[in-house]
């Protein structure tokens, strides 16, 4: 079985050429140059207009060609493979579009639909100097005109604020405020009367230098009526939900980014030696190798899962979308850490000693990518927020079977995105973790039956209890506006891994006899990858201190990862990049 | 009210004990005694912030076994205007 988004995405990949040779549009070597200018890269973002990427961010519904999600995100995470500062620059469009695919009426769904496959940027205003997250806070205003609205106030550090010719800005419509204080207007900047507004600098950054990230201040900038999205005072529901598609998409700039990593620092390890031995046969590379790879495939386990349940439940992605976003950047950030000691002092060289330096821009653009469309505190707070009624609805046990099968089975055929069938809280709470028992059950048979080994099946009866832990904390919690206390964030961060342990139990239990168990080198047969994720998950849900059991000649709990290097290095030398599905190197097709 | 005993199937439908049940759930989330809180004054007035506000649903729906919005308390944001609301839902269902 080749799953469809991977290969939709080598597809559009494939276009875009070997990024090694200089001669390509979209190369390394200009990625790089471009950094160091803190250059946009207009050339690329071209490009890829001409190879109709813009098309992969509308719906099929509005006239694009997006029918998957997972197609669009697998798409994004191959570009930010290549270079996180293109992908960020040019999947602002779908962020900023996102709204109106929620809530727009027909016709304004068209026409955007059209704007976006003309190319068109579109900018996603929604924070404030004076006010980051806290959007009720906002003082960009919109009073209503006899045709419209008028515009006042100034959006900053909006990605794409000067390129967008189109903004989607959430401002004040009622001077109380309020959660039916505000709304979403599309905002045309070609049709605004001169001298209402103005872009601001972009500001200088440490990471995704070229990419736009300026500003946007309007002075009585008259809007007609049609730039109103959805109902008056519905801006906050609006974007709340917008940010359940957009913090998902946010899972491919980390993943591509770890991809990236891990392929070079693989590399590295192979062509090193130390002392007459490859770094590769040291036992602390190898395990910095396999706890990073551990790491991948836990986010995109986590990301192919969540990206599927869009689809199929999307009453809870509330939940699933706060989980993605805290916990897939997390993930990546650490196993980046991790393979920064593996390469050493190269990791942070510029030019062209040590891949052209891109070891380094990977470190600084994904900094990034744990803190936009909301950081981690803010996903953590949600999850918190939502804890009575997952304890409550964890206790119902209630599982949507046919989304949750849906979501897990690649080969399982999508119902068509509906983000109207959104919903701002989980009313049912996940599906996926009140099926852990039923799960937990069949893998202990497979166990019994000697297709897994037992040691899988004793981290799968490990996680029952864990779950249960959690929920048992959670429904105890006591519910807090505002100031929620800090152990409260650990919670939820353990609430998140137990989400993931619990979608990655789903991804291998529907897929283990559909995948090629030759092209993907061992990750899938009898479990592997499976028991190296729930393993890494465990050990921070359950921390204990191991080193004086392994000093003790007893057995290192962790030492289950360690096999991740064979299949590692397998993709490795066949073209391939790391990955839990084949998914050839960039620019080549399987 | 009530004086005489519900038909079976019919639910009784006290206004004020909606509003007083209402009131104990919002002192509750905010550790304040149930008498510091009006019922016609803003519940974002007391420090309930918006995305708080969206978890009084599901408290509504334990309780009273209906399914509300979860922006039940964005569109109807003062105790009363709450009670109001699930009156007017409860009494069309009865």
């Amino acid at each position: 079985m080749r799953h469809s988004a991977y290969r939709v995405a080598e597809e559009f990949d494939h276009l875009l050429g070997d990024p090694r040779d200089a001669g390509r549009l979209f190369s390394h070597a200009r990625s790089l140059v471009l950094d160091e200018r803190e250059e946009f890269p207009l050339e690329i973002c071209r490009e890829l207009d001409l190879l109709g990427l813009p098309a992969h961010y509308v719906p099929v519904a509005h006239g694009g060609a997006m029918r998957a999600f997972e197609d669009t995100l697998q798409i994004m995470r191959g570009i930010a493979r290549r270079d996180l500062t293109v992908a960020i620059a040019h999947g602002k469009t779908f962020l900023g579009a996102a709204s109106v695919w929620v809530a727009g009426d027909p016709r304004q769904s068209r026409d955007l639909g059209a704007e976006v496959l003309r190319g068109t940027p579109v900018s996603w205003g929604l924070t404030e100097r004076e006010h980051g997250s806290d959007l009720l806070a906002g003082e960009v205003c919109a009073e209503r005109t006899a045709d419209g609205y008028r515009v006042t106030g100034e959006k900053w550090l909006i990605n794409n604020a000067t390129r967008g010719d189109l903004v989607c800005v959430l401002a004040r419509t009622a001077p109380e405020g309020g959660s039916r204080g505000f709304s979403v207007l599309m905002i045309d900047k070609r049709g605004l009367g001169p001298g209402s507004f103005r872009t601001l600098p972009a500001a200088r950054l440490h990471g995704i230098r070229g990419a736009d990230i300026s500003g946007v201040a309007f002075t009585g900038a008259e809007v007609g009526r049609s730039a109103l999205i959805g109902a008056e005072g519905d801006g906050l529901e609006i974007v709340l939900k917008s940010l359940q598609l957009t913090r998902i998409l946010c899972a491919a700039l980390s993943l591509g980014a770890l991809d990236q990593a891990l392929d070079m620092a693989t590399g590295y390890a192979l062509a090193r030696h130390n002392h007459g031995t490859p770094l590769v046969g040291l036992p602390q590379s190898r395990r910095l190798l396999a706890r990073s790879y551990a790491d991948l495939l836990t986010a995109e386990a986590l990301t192919v899962f969540a990206a599927r349940a869009l689809h199929t439940l999307p009453g809870e992605l509330s939940t699933v979308s706060a989980v993605t976003k805290f916990l897939v950047p997390t993930l990546a950030e650490q196993a980046l850490g991790r393979l920064s000691r593996l390469v050493g002092t190269r990791s942070l060289l510029l030019g062209d000693t040590f891949e052209h330096g891109r070891f380094q821009k990977v470190l600084r653009d994904h900094r990034i990518v744990g803190i936009f469309d909301g950081s981690s505190v803010i996903n953590l707070n949600s999850l918190v927020n939502q804890f009575p009624l997952l304890a409550r609805a964890h206790r119902r046990g209630e599982v949507d079977e046919a989304g949750l099968h849906a979501a897990a089975g690649l080969a399982d055929r999508l119902p068509e995105l509906d983000p109207g069938r959104l919903e701002l809280l989980p009313r049912r709470g996940s599906s996926v973790l009140h099926a852990v028992p039923a799960a937990v059950a069949e893998l202990r048979s497979l166990a019994a039956a000697g297709e897994v080994p037992a040691s899988l099946a004793r981290r799968a009866v490990e996680l029952a209890e864990v779950v249960d832990e959690v929920i048992e904390q959670i429904g105890r919690h006591k519910p807090v506006p505002v100031a929620a206390p800090a152990r409260s964030f650990g919670l939820a961060e353990n609430y998140a891994r137990c989400f993931a342990a619990a979608a990655a139990l789903q991804l291998w239990l529907r897929n283990r006899s559909a995948v090629d168990s030759a092209a993907t080198h061992g990750l899938w047969e009898s479990g592997l990858w499976l028991e190296c994720t729930l393993t890494t998950l465990l050990r921070r849900l359950r921390p204990t201190r191991t080193e004086h059991l392994v000093a003790g000649g007893g057995e290192d709990p962790e030492a289950v990862v360690d096999q991740l290097v064979e299949p590692l290095l397998a993709q490795h030398a066949a073209g391939q990049l790391p990955s839990l599905l084949p998914y050839s190197r960039l620019g080549a097709l399987v | 009210m009530a004086t005489s005993a519900p038909a079976p199937g019919t639910r009784i439908v006290d206004r004020e004990e909606i509003r007083s049940k209402l009131l104990s759930l919002v002192a509750s989330y905010l550790e304040q005694p149930v008498t510091d809180i009006q019922s016609d004054v803003k519940l974002v007035e007391y420090g309930l912030d918006s995305i708080f506000a969206l978890t009084l649903c599901g408290d509504v729906e334990d309780e009273y076994g209906i399914e509300v919005k979860s922006t039940l308390a964005w569109d109807h944001p003062t105790v009363d205007a709450i009670t109001d609301h699930l009156y007017d839902t409860l009494t069309a269902e009865a």
